[in-house]
């Protein structure tokens, strides 16, 4: 311990200090990423419920193939599809990852040092959307080849492999990734909470679509079409029953927008 | 420079901070006293624009700290040294803050050798003791080299040793011109580290001087006296009723005395025989303080049913 103050930077250097801004505030949320371990459990999980969900959903749609001549292409699957549906229960772990970069700032009291970091609310929220989106779009594409690989190995003949298709799926995927864990980002500031996050979550992307969905009434399907996990599904399906599959992924992406610009605004207005 | 004007915070019904108006000065330790509750930690969160004040503002050199761009290279904050993710380390933790406000990362380095914390950087911060928690709290308020320092009860867990250095270490950036405001409620810690001192209840401004003006304009001081000898305790009492001291017993052994001097107490003691284990003045800052606040012993309508949020 010494008792004199190294004096550095700004004082003496004289010139008009630079760095900072969103750039900095992004480095810097990069850095408080990657320094807990909770980001690697999420990581790891996700990869072990896409690499199982995968392969059971493989194994239905080989042993679901009855027919035994592959050359009749009504049982081959896509590959990349079978990533797709695995994704609906993947996301979760992948949700819980964008969950944590916002909640526990608030569980740990750290939000109130990150806002005097950054005191900008809106250029912090955005670097916390730059990273989590940057991430899980990554670990989306990973994920995407993961599913595939597993499919490629338990379908066999019956999948079908075509590179552009695949990357086509697995980008698709990312993109869903991505814009759910913004979404995700968004609620949990607006609602500052883990569990409260969460079960929002869970009711948007899984409860509520099934259960309006359960009498098969007109009005109600377009409500459950219209929530965010089953547009990602719609889109990522490549469905165009309802609506076109592009106008699936437009609507996840009003949902995080949204669900942004509630968690801006309760940042903003609520004290820290 | 700091600068409150009409600064104001209600929650619900009850006024945190009320219309409080204060400059505080660089180039010395400005002491922020009061009783838990009297206003303090809400204060400095609105400084750093942690909590919207209801009216009233409060800049930083003229400015509102969320226009800052590197306000970390403009003020630095100790506030809830626990205030770190438990799961990350002290050093990440300190580069992910540089990198926030385009520090260059070496500082990084130089700030945990000033606080001592260079061997304990690899720690994650949640083994951390308290005292190196605060001590890594204070890294964090020293890495943008800033010119105003704010420290929120700084010496909470800290060993006699830390204290000292915590001490020495206002200290020395009040002499470097920066502005050091710190807050406690331990008046004895500001009576040696203070040169100014603001005084708040209730969330009102009651007292904003030099540390010296503030004992100087205390009430006169109380003589506490102990003996041994409960009888000549009593005889040594009603002499100095009978010469117009206010007394006051406090158990078998102790009276405490107003308006009489150590020496006048002292002379009458002898003259009277009586066999004296302690006599000592209490005028202090501790005593000028209580009677601003209002919880004195002399009871001027000690009020009690705080009001300032909790403290997370």
């Amino acid at each position: 311990m010494s008792d004199t103050l190294p004096r550095t930077t700004r004082r003496d250097a004289g010139h008009p200090p630079s760095g900072g801004g969103l750039p900095g505030a992004i480095a810097s949320e990069w850095t408080k990423l990657w320094s807990v371990r909770s980001v690697w459990w999420c990581l790891l999980s996700s990869a072990l419920l896409m690499a199982a969900t995968a392969g059971q959903l493989a194994i239905y749609v080989a042993n679901g193939n009855t027919d035994d001549d592959p050359a009749n292409d009504r049982g081959v699957l896509a590959v990349g599809r079978i990533a797709v549906d695995a994704v609906e229960l993947t996301q979760f772990a992948v949700i819980a990852l964008a969950l944590l970069t916002i909640t526990s700032e608030y569980s740990s009291g750290t939000i109130r040092g990150t806002l005097q970091w950054i005191p900008s609310r809106a250029r912090m929220l955005l670097a916390k959307t730059t990273v989590v989106a940057g991430v899980t779009f990554g670990t989306g594409l990973l994920l995407g080849g993961l599913g595939a690989a597993v499919a490629v190995a338990v379908l066999g003949e019956w999948g079908r492999l075509e590179p552009a298709e695949t990357v086509g799926h697995a980008v698709g995927l990312a993109g869903y990734l991505a814009l759910i864990s913004v979404c995700t980002l968004g609620l949990g500031a607006a609602l500052r909470g883990a569990v409260g996050t969460l079960v929002t979550l869970f009711l948007l992307l899984a409860i509520v679509p099934t259960m309006l969905r359960l009498p098969d009434l007109g009005p109600l399907n377009a409500i459950a079409d219209a929530l965010p996990g089953s547009a990602g599904l719609h889109f990522l399906r490549g469905e165009s029953d309802a609506y076109p599959a592009l106008v699936g992924l437009l609507i996840v992406a009003g949902w995080a927008v949204a669900a942004l610009l509630a968690g801006l605004a309760v940042l903003r207005r609520r004290d820290a | 420079m700091i600068t409150l004007t009409e600064l104001t915070k209600r929650f619900g019904p009850t006024t945190a901070v009320d219309r409080l108006s204060l400059s505080i000065a660089p180039g010395r330790v400005t002491g922020f006293l009061g009783p838990n509750g009297a206003g303090k930690s809400t204060t400095i969160r609105m400084i750093l624009g942690l909590d919207r004040p209801d009216s009233g503002t409060a800049l930083v050199g003229g400015r509102p700290y969320r226009s800052f761009r590197h306000p970390l290279r403009e003020v630095g904050a100790l506030l809830d040294a626990r205030a770190v993710h438990p799961g990350r380390t002290g050093r990440a933790h300190l580069t992910a803050m540089a990198r926030s406000n385009g520090i260059p990362v070496r500082r990084v380095d130089e700030v945990l050798d000033t606080v001592g914390l260079t061997e304990a950087a690899g720690k994650r911060a949640g083994t951390l003791s308290l005292g190196m928690g605060q001590r890594l709290g204070i890294a964090g308020a020293l890495l943008g080299d800033p010119s105003v320092l704010i420290f929120d009860e700084p010496v909470n867990g800290l060993d006699p040793d830390g204290v000292r250095w915590i001490r020495e270490l206002m200290r020395s950036l009040a002499a470097q011109g920066r502005t050091v405001f710190v807050s406690s409620h331990l008046m004895s810690e500001m009576q040696l580290t203070a040169d100014q001192l603001v005084v708040i209840g209730h969330g009102r401004l009651l007292a904003d001087a030099p540390v010296t003006e503030v004992i100087a304009g205390s009430s006169p001081a109380t003589v506490r006296v102990a003996s041994p000898e409960p009888a000549a305790l009593a005889r040594l009492a009603d002499g100095l009723v009978g010469r117009h001291a206010t007394v006051q017993r406090v158990g078998d052994d102790e009276l405490l005395v107003t308006g009489s001097s150590v020496a006048q107490v002292g002379d009458l003691a002898h003259e009277l025989g009586v066999r004296l284990h302690g006599l000592r003045t209490e005028a202090s800052l501790e005593h000028a303080y209580l009677e601003l606040t209002g919880a004195g012993p002399a009871g001027s309508g000690a009020r009690s049913g705080t009001s300032e949020r909790k403290e997370a």
